[in-house]
């Protein structure tokens, strides 16, 4: 940490511990993203500070009642008693973030979203902020309200989902429990009843959300759906696939174990929970794929490009 | 980070922004607790660091004279209305959201800067409220190990060098924009003079900035959604015949329309008219779906989804299979 990050804090520190008299110290030190410990050694450094070195003219702090009570009072300050305005960094972080919500959130919320920004960026006054973008698939808005909705009174919902690897819209009925994004893709973290377990539902796969009477029932905390998820699902396997150099995108849409160079094209090892979206993936690739480790994992594929090639044979296709 | 350094930081900016005017450099130095003591090197030296770090925190330092008279007896001082957060309500929707806006980045730098600005607010007396709506949590994040330091270079106006393919670029970055889950630059490249979009994953090696900052202008007459939107696949200009078996395939079939089913379809099949574009991968699209999805027409379009599954076919030489 700098002592220009250091006192960047200080400087809302002080007009942030006037208007809240008897602050919190742990309360106080994650509002500004940094340890107890942290926020005491700022406590040290601002006790010397002031518009003088005489006694009187220092900012006066009860460090005893911060380091026995957890609790601080700062006074003898008056003059720094409005935060520093916002750095153009500041307000580009908060709105691209206001943005991203927007993206997601039903209706209500996105008239809100739509104010503040208004607000900030007029506080700001920052024409930067059109240097950045951002876009997530997101579906359908009257699907999220329905979500959001749902989520909201706890009830379970029954969706209409063009499921991504079983090539068949299912209708499974779930209990909603958040709206996410992740990799540019909104989804629905939801409680599967069929599986018994927890599922992703991408938004944009959600043809219809239907309500139900059912109240959603609690099942614990939801695990994080981060690129990590498959590691722990017990199912999974890992499969190596050696590719030409032109299926190189895949390292980038799907979370891979690890990638290394060949010669002639490039190493991946994938883990797959799902024998039906390695199917599709590899059917997909065809010949960019140089081979599959274990040999079996290609059966499915196989199987599955015989019986499609025999179709076309029977339909005096191919020519 | 040292802890005299951040006092005398902190004093001389409480003493700058008390001042009714200039104060010159020796009254700074004489009344600032921190510059006592120095040599006359060292604290010109230590003072203009220290201005510097206040304007890099978004402090405006002014420097000016007293008097029209004597213009070249510059002094230094901090208005306060600069200074201030100038006075902003929100409503309780507006803050629930902002809180939850403070959850989104992912990104370590920008959620830092989220943290501060929320902090800035609360310290203004506006309670964020990060607790409520669970049941949203949009994220945002930035893989991309170069990410930092094009945004510096876009958000200061700054130009930046990388390698990209093998060829070193210079660049001056306009906009950035996040699309399917990846970071894009877009600006001018500068020894090619033309407008170049770079995908940040692709880069190779550590950029660098360069130059100063606000060394370019954005040009006015961009299109920046136009720009945008060349990202976004093409528009489908052409239309395939699909037979498709039942229920399957259910993108396909809600992109497309019902047409009429040849005779001679396979039992259970039935044909639709589905748009598509040559740019992005229609071949494998269908070619995934295995025996669910059979092309009629066009022809061009049927060969190729046949020839990437005959990859799968034991005993094609070019096949994986061999």
């Amino acid at each position: 940490m700098t002592s220009t990050e250091q006192v960047g804090r200080l400087l809302a520190l002080v007009p942030y511990l006037q208007a809240h008299p008897d602050a919190d110290v742990v309360r106080t030190a994650d509002t500004f993203g940094v340890t107890p410990r942290q926020l005491l050694a700022d406590l040290n450094v601002l006790w010397y500070c002031g518009q003088g070195s005489l006694p009187g003219d220092l900012i006066e702090i009860d460090m005893d009642a911060a380091t026995s009570d957890g609790r601080i009072r700062l006074t003898n300050a008056d003059y720094l008693s409005r935060p520093l305005r916002f750095t153009a960094d500041e307000v580009l972080s908060l709105v691209i973030a206001l943005r991203a919500i927007r993206e997601l959130a039903p209706i209500e919320v996105s008239t809100a979203v739509d104010s503040a920004l208004h607000k900030l960026t007029g506080a700001a006054g920052v024409a930067a902020s059109e240097r950045v973008s951002l876009a997530v698939s997101a579906g359908q808005e009257g699907v999220r309200d329905l979500l959001a909705r749902a989520i909201e009174i706890g009830v379970a919902v029954r969706l209409t989902y063009d499921g991504p690897t079983r090539a068949e819209t299912s209708t499974p009925l779930v209990d909603p429990i958040r709206l996410s994004t992740r990799d540019g893709y909104a989804y629905l973290d939801a409680w599967s009843h069929e599986r018994n377990a927890w599922r992703t539902y991408r938004l944009d796969r959600i043809a219809r959300v239907a309500l139900t009477q059912d109240a959603a029932t609690e099942h614990g905390e939801l695990p994080e759906f981060g690129s990590g998820w498959l590691d722990r699902r017990s199912d999974a396997a890992v499969i190596a696939l050696d590719l030409d150099d032109t299926a190189r995108w895949i390292t980038e849409y799907y979370p891979v174990r690890s990638v290394s160079e060949l010669p002639d094209g490039l190493r991946v090892e994938l883990l797959v929970a799902d024998p039906a979206w390695l199917r599709g993936l590899l059917l997909r690739l065809g010949s960019r794929v140089h081979s599959v480790s274990p040999p079996g994992a290609a059966d499915g594929a196989a199987a599955a490009a015989a019986e499609a090639l025999a179709l076309y044979a029977h339909l005096s296709l191919v020519q | 980070m040292s802890p005299r350094k951040s006092e005398r930081i902190m004093n001389l900016t409480i003493c700058l922004l008390m001042a009714r005017r200039f104060l010159d450099k020796a009254h700074i130095r004489e009344n600032v607790e921190g510059y006592a003591g120095m040599t006359d090197g060292n604290f010109e030296r230590t003072f203009e660091r220290d201005k510097d770090e206040l304007r890099a925190l978004g402090v405006p330092v002014e420097t000016g004279s007293n008097s029209p008279l004597f213009p070249d007896d510059v002094g230094y001082r901090i208005r306060r209305q600069n200074f201030e957060l100038p006075p902003v309500q929100f409503t309780a929707a507006e803050t629930t959201v902002l809180g939850l806006a403070g959850r989104v980045w992912e990104q370590a730098t920008l959620a830092d800067h989220t943290v501060s600005a929320l902090a800035k607010l609360r310290a203004a007396g506006i309670e964020v409220d990060s607790s409520r709506m669970a049941g949203i949590a949009p994220t945002m994040g930035a893989r991309e190990p170069s990410f930092d330091l094009f945004w510096q270079a876009t958000t200061s106006s700054r130009r930046i060098g990388f390698d990209y393919r093998g060829q070193p670029r210079t660049l001056e970055p306009w906009i950035m924009t996040y699309r399917h889950g990846a970071w894009y630059v877009l600006g001018l490249d500068v020894e090619r003079n033309s407008q170049r979009m770079f995908k940040i994953s692709r880069v190779e090696g550590t950029p660098s900035l360069i130059g100063k900052r606000g060394a370019f202008v954005v040009p006015t007459d961009l299109d920046l959604a136009a720009l945008v939107r060349s990202l976004e696949p093409a528009a489908p200009d052409r239309e395939a015949v699909l037979a498709i078996r039942g229920e399957r395939a259910p993108e396909l079939r809600r992109r497309g329309s019902a047409g009429e089913s040849p005779d001679g379809l396979p039992l259970g099949f039935a044909a639709y008219r589905v748009p598509y574009t040559p740019h992005s991968d229609f071949v494998g699209e269908v070619a995934a779906q295995g025996p669910d999805v059979l092309v009629l027409s066009p022809p061009e379009l049927r060969h190729q989804v046949i020839r990437r599954l005959q990859a799968w076919v034991a005993g094609n030489e070019s096949g994986v299979l061999g």
